[in-house]
């Protein structure tokens, strides 16, 4: 095995989950690129910090009255999972599903809600959107509770068509009043009571309820309904399956998903206006959600396994959402060895990076790519980075110096240190002009001397300086 | 054994009619009396409780773990089975007399409160009242040195057994922290611990641990010696999935604060299943008091079906408890008071729920 192929693991450990320690990408390398993206497809062998643990130890991570604990215990997963795909994809229909505190304000809600994108995020997406259609956050978000036979509640109805599956253009006012009507009697159980919880941030006298669907029959709208070209008594199930037929969702469902993995596309607004930027690679996903079935899984194969996806020329383009950032520098750290309640401020950080799990800003999501920089995330950004990389006492810290300091023979020049670190921290690549940077700053310190009169402290300390500026690097930012 | 720690959650993505019938040998046994507390950030009430100590007089001193945003909620608090409330001790810091995560409570003879912290991995020692007397405990793996105390409880000599999670040992000290004993160590085998959370001694100082990593209840003598273990991994009657509490009665009957699978389960001295609770919580007199003042919220209430059956599509008794109201919610203490009246304290219901024996 290459390294050029260990560094094409390392790309599809980046962007199909958070990252890889060099040790993990030495496991995947050894079995090949297409077996790793397979066992990334087919995550049966989940091994994580278990949720008994982090219940154990942060009980409100489970009991969930606050804003934070969904968000927390979602981190604490992304940290420590073999699966990480699993993670990604449910970041990636966060993303688009926007389902945010303010209005739900019932974090286990949100955290049911990720619990089914986990679920259903890789299978159907037929049956994801039936599922969505059924979430209660997602009903109280879009107020679905107040979609009725007689006097309906567009909003979920328009968003589903809008945001959710179609995109604007392809569908018509009157597809929307029908959308809704189909989905009328689609409502969470004991709705006066729960809502009335929601609206007064209420969690006494026994702390939060979660919430269930309920169908009320006797309030769905079963007469005849025109949408999308066809007629029928519809109901939601039906309109899900004419919506899942169209070539718009496909599409739809496509560009996201480019977006997302391979090169940021515009923000969905602009989608009608502006053409893809790569209308082969949209045709490609298209074709494997129709020829499938609308498996999603099916199109994230052909993804991973196109050369628009593997192309060098793609790597190191998208930058990193807080989350992603947070996520991958914790798995690179190790921290998380054990339930610590740094927790907190981990899920803190990324929120003043401009990313709130559970929390986006608007029901279009985040604006991804250069919009997560400005001069006050960048510093965010950077000074998380170095701080948590610099810090070694962290096992995964530990491990990159030992790892570094062990397959020296004699001083480490300047330039190997920087090539080895950087081999460490994932087997990234950089621009010249970064390695540069990176050169002059190991030089300030020498040869790394082990063993030849410096102390292996110093050393030690000369390494790590060389990790911490690594992370400080435009490639580290970004995937 | 149990699952690993670090293992997937059970299955969910199966369907099914959770069993929410409480039955056992013995249905007779124990019987709901009431529920005392609920959720307050501060003051009167409860925040993620996590145990709770009760004095020679029948007074409850009740650990609030709260959560780690909101410092303000770390605190003892003070009661009673009449809903008499008494004041609240401790803040959150590392100071004397504060706490960052308070785990453990325990009352020695004379009447003074003992907690423990995991974070600060030290044991703080107050009067009957609140006041801070002094702290011991420090960091390590040595001898005397603590990881995560949790657990913790007193034998008839004033001596405090400890519950050393991150060590997988049990360490026994004096009242004013002066090492005397460990026993147990890490592993999956015949005695072996696996992060043990709760502790308690019977009548004769032996020693029982919920050996939490490892689905199962270990009996020791007073001076360490293992001497049996109780239960298996799983759900059925007698199985357990990671016990975090147990109490031992005057006759023997072990009570087992089964979390995991959100239940308490109740073995005779043999060690036989004798019963289970999934609970029945009803209003506290404190949460009376609320819904009454709050007048909306308590007719709303009133109004709402919280028993509703589920067709669960997540099959795991910690979901289903997230419904519904009255059952366990992480069920994380069990005690048992002189009159052997069991205390059950719910860290995600911010509550107590009280049962008392049914004379056999």
């Amino acid at each position: 095995m290459g390294n050029s192929d260990v560094e094409l693991i390392a790309h599809l450990m980046r962007r199909a989950g958070f990252g890889a320690t060099r040790d993990q990408l030495d496991f995947y390398a050894a079995q090949g690129y297409e077996a790793t993206a397979e066992e990334l497809l087919n995550p049966v062998d989940e091994r994580r910090m278990g949720d008994d643990l982090i219940r154990r130890f942060h009980p409100e991570l489970s009991g969930m009255m606050g804003p934070n604990a969904s968000g927390e215990n979602w981190l604490f997963r992304m940290a420590t999972t073999t699966t990480p795909l699993q993670e990604k994809m449910s970041l990636f229909w966060h993303g688009i599903f926007a389902t945010g505190y303010p209005k739900v304000i019932h974090g286990k809600a949100l955290s049911d809600q990720i619990r089914m994108f986990r679920r259903h995020g890789m299978g159907s997406f037929r049956t994801l959107l039936v599922e969505l259609s059924k979430d209660p956050a997602m009903i109280i978000w879009l107020d679905n509770q107040d979609n009725h036979k007689g006097a309906i509640n567009e909003n979920y109805g328009r968003e589903l068509l809008e945001l959710f599956s179609m995109g604007v253009g392809n569908y018509t006012e009157q597809d929307i009043k029908e959308c809704a009507r189909s989905f009328t009697g689609w409502t969470i159980a004991n709705r006066e009571y729960m809502e009335l919880r929601s609206q007064r941030d209420s969690d006494w006298p026994y702390g939060r309820i979660a919430w269930h669907f309920e169908y009320h029959p006797e309030d769905h709208d079963d007469g005849e309904k025109e949408f999308l070209g066809q007629r029928g008594c519809f109901n939601g199930e039906d309109v899900i399956d004419i919506i899942c037929q169209q070539q718009a969702t496909a599409r739809f469902i496509s560009r996201h998903m480019y977006s997302f993995f391979v090169a940021n596309e515009p923000p969905v607004p602009e989608w009608p206006d502006t053409p893809p930027l790569d209308e082969q690679a949209i045709q490609q996903l298209s074709q494997a959600y129709l020829d499938s079935g609308y498996d999603i899984t099916a199109m994230l194969r052909v993804l991973f396994n196109a050369d628009f996806f593997k192309s060098r020329s793609s790597w190191y383009t998208k930058v990193k959402s807080p989350v992603e950032l947070v996520a991958g520098v914790l798995r690179l750290t190790g921290e998380f060895d054990r339930p610590r309640r740094e927790i907190l401020d981990r899920q803190l950080q990324a929120v003043y990076m401009g990313q709130f799990l559970n929390n986006p800003p608007s029901v279009e999501g985040w604006h991804e790519g250069t919009d997560w920089l400005d001069t006050g995330s960048l510093v965010e950004r950077v000074n998380f980075a170095t701080q948590q990389m610099g810090d070694a006492n962290k096992p995964g810290v530990q491990a990159m110096i030992s790892n570094v300091a062990a397959n020296a023979v004699g001083p480490i020049s300047p330039e190997r240190l920087v090539g080895e670190c950087l081999d460490q921290m994932g087997a990234m690549s950089v621009s010249e002009d970064s390695r540069r940077v990176l050169i002059d700053f190991a030089s300030m310190g020498g040869d790394v001397a082990l063993g030849a009169g410096n102390s292996d402290e110093q050393s030690r300390r000369q390494i790590g300086a060389v990790l911490q500026m690594v992370a400080s690097t435009q490639e580290f930012q970004r995937s | 054994m149990g699952r690993d720690l670090d293992s997937r959650d059970l299955p969910d993505n199966a369907r099914g009619i959770m069993t929410t019938i409480e039955t056992g040998a013995r249905t007779k046994f124990l019987e709901y009396v009431m529920t005392l507390g609920m959720t307050t950030m501060e003051g009167r009430g409860f925040y993620y409780p996590v145990d709770t100590a009760i004095g020679r007089d029948d007074r409850l001193y009740v650990v609030n773990r709260s959560l780690d945003i909101v410092p303000r909620g770390v605190r003892v608090t003070m009661c009673d089975i009449d809903s008499e409330y008494y004041g609240t001790f401790g803040s959150f810091g590392e100071k004397d007399g504060q706490f960052i995560w308070p785990s453990g409570g325990a009352i020695d003879s004379r009447g003074r409160v003992y907690v423990s912290d995991e974070q600060l991995h030290r044991i703080s020692v107050f009067d009957r009242e609140g006041a801070f007397v002094s702290r011991w405990g420090s960091h390590g793996t040595g001898e005397g040195e603590l990881d995560t105390p949790s657990g913790i409880a007193f034998d008839n000599q004033d001596n405090l057994f400890v519950s050393d999670t991150y060590n997988h040992r049990i360490q026994k000290f004096t009242a004013d922290g002066r090492f005397l004993l460990s026993f147990g160590s890490q592993g999956h085998g015949d005695g072996e611990l696996n992060l043990p959370w709760g502790v308690t001694l019977d009548a004769n100082n032996n020693v029982y641990v919920a050996n939490w990593g490892n689905d199962c209840i270990l009996k020791f003598s007073p001076q360490g010696e293992y001497l049996a273990s109780y239960g298996t991994s799983g759900s059925g009657d007698g199985e357990f999935q990671r016990p975090s509490s147990v109490a031992v009665d005057g006759e023997g009957y072990i009570y087992v604060a089964d979390w995991g699978n959100e239940r308490v389960q109740v073995l005779d001295p043999e060690g036989g299943f004798a019963m289970k609770l999934r609970g029945q919580a009803t209003l506290s007199k404190w949460a009376e008091n609320f819904l009454s003042v709050n007048v909306e919220e308590g007719a709303a209430r009133a109004r709402a079906n919280l028993e509703l059956e589920i067709d669960y599509s997540v099959i795991h008794p910690h979901e289903e408890s997230s419904h519904i109201e009255k059952f366990f919610w992480s069920p994380v203490s069990v005690k048992l008071d002189r009159a052997g009246t069991l205390y059950v304290t719910e860290s995600n219901r911010h509550r107590i729920q009280v049962y008392k024996r049914i004379a056999s």
